[in-house]
């Protein structure tokens, strides 16, 4: 029976394509929306968690506030997202102090300053400007296309830049030697590095292939004195992590005057706190995407309505001829699942093809799986049956003699 | 035996002073196969009762019982099972689906009961050369003639074998060569021992029918018998299955109708096969 309501279903929206396509185009856009976001979110979440696993399991991230609410035994609860965005609290001391420790092999701060970057040929407003140690590359494995990372030590004014700001400031040159103007200080290209798969809310917030690297002292050269240190790497020796963590504790904590209003977590836990910070994102837009479904929905429930009041007349005859109130009921409930499950396949098509483009056109790394899409579509079913439910049962209860009269 | 009773069945709409008694304190009985015409002016109840022996309706007092089992107090699944299963209606107004074939619409009782797609098909298409459509299977009821959409409202009506065709005034929008096609169609189907109720108010279609009830104001005011019904139950088999030799014979007969139409072939009636004599001593001794 479940073929030929199918098939009876399919004959029905085709009598009426202009009328049956308008009432999809809710469920199209609600599912193209939710898919692309949740996508988005997906690409954003791998591209982030790629580059945290690349860190290994023996450097910790120190990062301002209290982002994470620990139990007693010191298992992370829960994440406080809103302190990434509050002012950074850690300082220059506080970069010394963790030098210091002796369980820890090294540490790199990375501070973050918005500069106009420029040369000959170009000029960037509100470019990315990391002041960082020359540990950096060897902590994220990130190599360098042209020339080497600067060292430790150097007076010079070295800089390292990304891949795309060589691209959009010098082209198709080796900017390597060249001169670079940031913020009207003049730094000389030391390197250039490779591709990096990092983004934002990855390590240091970044997008690193365009950014420009200095070392970390010359970072307050740029802001008049105060740095903005977004997060400082520690890489733990001989692998104790819980060691260095009980020390980088003390000494921040002695540092803030018993203030802690710091975080020190594992690379596990950091992975928590991005996930955590990706996926209530992604929920919240979805959320708003989600109402065009709601509206898609109730469009659906209003046509199928209408379509019972036209087609009283054969569900009466349908019922003279022997349909029960339950067959009626599953005619009009495979109907309305029928439309929306085609909204959600054409959206879910809709959306690989702004996958393609985004891929193909912006900087964007959307992730669609199978899951996906196979919710999605199961959404536009559960959409599908919750409206048609009212519709489906107002044709069932209708009276036969009533209905045969065309009432 | 009986095959439908109805035993002071009333139906009243409305209610207080606004109410309409549509059927009052009907008794009736109906044996197993018989073809009942029902007359009487609009607003008589015709189709009230139609629709309550139908299934259609629920009677507001009163007891209808058919084939034995009382159905006045059954649930509405429970009627709408019964209804597939054991009646068939005909309407005026033809009453088929516009977006479904003539295949598809004849097929559709048969879906309800769970029949497979090819199978419910086959004995559509069966049905239909039954009533002589078979080559417009596909057309759409649009695409029809007024007799044709009849026929293939009768050919639903007995897709499911039911034991009741309930027809209520089929020939209403029909010219009189449709009428008399489709009156035709409701005789054979008489003729294999089906039991039929049919509304009419053109007299000259009780000719069809052994039993002519009227009705007036919700009662039945007059029940009689026809000429056919007043033939002894034996002298009716005979007529019914007489060896057709004559021109008058040949040409009686849905099949012979559908003569008059091009393109159509006479279908004869089968040539009875003559039993052997048995051979008595009194024969045996003549022969040695």
């Amino acid at each position: 029976m479940f073929s030929g309501n199918f098939k009876a279903a399919v004959s029905s929206l085709r009598a009426s394509k202009w009328r049956s396509l308008l009432t999809m185009m809710g469920i199209i856009i609600g599912i193209t929306l939710v898919v692309t976001i949740v996508s988005l979110g997906e690409g954003l979440k791998r591209q982030v968690t790629g580059q945290i696993n690349q860190l290994g399991s023996d450097v910790l991230t120190v990062r301002s506030g209290k982002l994470v609410s620990r139990d007693k035994k010191g298992q992370v609860q829960s994440v406080n997202i809103l302190s990434l965005f509050d002012s950074s609290t850690l300082t220059a001391k506080d970069v010394a102090a963790l030098r210091a420790v002796r369980s820890a092999e090294s540490v790199t701060p990375m501070a973050f300053v918005t500069s106009t970057v420029s040369s000959s040929s170009g000029e960037l407003n509100n470019a990315y400007v990391l002041g960082t140690s020359p540990t950096l590359p060897d902590l994220l494995h990130q190599q360098i296309a042209y020339g080497s990372f600067f060292t430790a030590g150097s007076n010079q004014k070295f800089a390292v830049i990304g891949p795309n700001i060589a691209h959009k400031l010098y082209g198709a040159l080796n900017p390597v030697a060249h001169t670079i103007n940031i913020s009207g200080q003049s730094y000389i290209i030391s390197g250039v590095l490779k591709e990096s798969p990092g983004g934002l809310l990855s390590v240091g917030q970044t997008d690193f292939n365009s950014a420009v690297f200095i070392p970390f002292e010359h970072a307050a050269n740029l802001t008049g004195g105060s740095v903005n240190i977004v997060q400082i790497l520690l890489k733990s020796k001989a692998g104790d992590t819980g060691a260095t963590i009980r020390d980088a504790r003390r000494v921040l904590l002695a540092n803030h005057k018993d203030r802690e209003d710091f975080s020190v977590l594992k690379q596990e836990e950091l992975l928590d706190v991005v996930n955590s910070v990706v996926n209530r994102l992604t929920g919240f837009v979805s959320a708003i995407a989600a109402i065009s479904l709601l509206v898609g929905g109730i469009g659906i429930m209003s046509i199928m309505l209408a379509s019972v009041s036209e087609r009283t007349r054969e569900i009466g005859i349908r019922k003279a001829i022997g349909a029960s109130n339950r067959q009626i009921l599953n005619q009009f409930l495979v109907e309305g699942l029928v439309l929306t499950l085609s909204g959600g396949l054409v959206g879910v098509i809709i959306s690989l093809l702004i996958f393609v483009i985004l891929r193909l056109y912006t900087d964007l790394n959307p992730a669609i799986t199978p899951a996906i899409m196979i919710s999605a579509v199961l959404v536009a079913v559960v959409v599908g049956v919750i409206f048609s439910i009212a519709p489906a049962l107002k044709a069932a209860r209708k009276d036969p003699i009533q209905a045969l009269r065309g009432d | 035996m009986a095959l439908i009773e109805l035993r002071d069945v009333s139906k009243v709409y409305g209610f207080g002073e606004a109410s309409t008694l549509a059927l009052d304190e009907v008794d009736l009985t109906i044996t197993k196969g018989e073809f009942i015409a029902v007359m009487g002016p609009s607003g008589s109840g015709k189709t009230t009762l139609l629709n309550v022996i139908g299934l259609l309706d629920r009677p507001t007092h009163g007891s209808y019982i058919l084939g034995k089992k009382p159905v006045s107090q059954l649930r509405v699944r429970q009627r709408s099972k019964l209804r597939r299963d054991r009646i068939g209606f005909v309407f005026q107004s033809y009453n088929l689906i516009q977006r479904l074939n003539v295949l598809e619409n004849v097929a559709l009782p048969l879906a309800y009961r769970g029949m497979t797609p090819v199978r419910r098909w086959r004995a559509a298409s069966d049905m239909l050369e039954r009533v002589g459509l078979r080559d417009r299977e596909y057309f759409l009821p649009r695409h029809l003639s007024s007799g044709q959409a009849q026929r293939v409202a009768v050919a639903r009506a007995l897709i499911n074998k039911p034991s009741i065709i309930i027809a209520d005034e089929p020939t209403g929008n029909l010219d009189s060569f449709d009428s008399k096609v489709v009156m035709e169609l409701f005789a054979d189907i008489h003729r294999q021992g089906n039991t039929i109720l049919l509304v009419t108010h053109n007299p000259e279609l009780t000719r069809y029918a052994n039993r002519v009830i009227y009705m007036y104001d919700g009662s039945i005011v007059g029940d009689e018998k026809t000429a056919i019904g007043s033939l002894a139950r034996g002298a009716r088999r005979i007529y019914f299955n007489r060896h057709k030799r004559t021109p008058e014979d040949i040409t009686a007969g849905v099949s012979a109708l559908m003569h008059e139409v091009p393109g159509k072939e006479v279908t004869s009636a089968p040539k009875r096969r003559r039993r052997a004599k048995r051979k008595t001593r009194r024969s045996k001794s003549a022969t040695r």
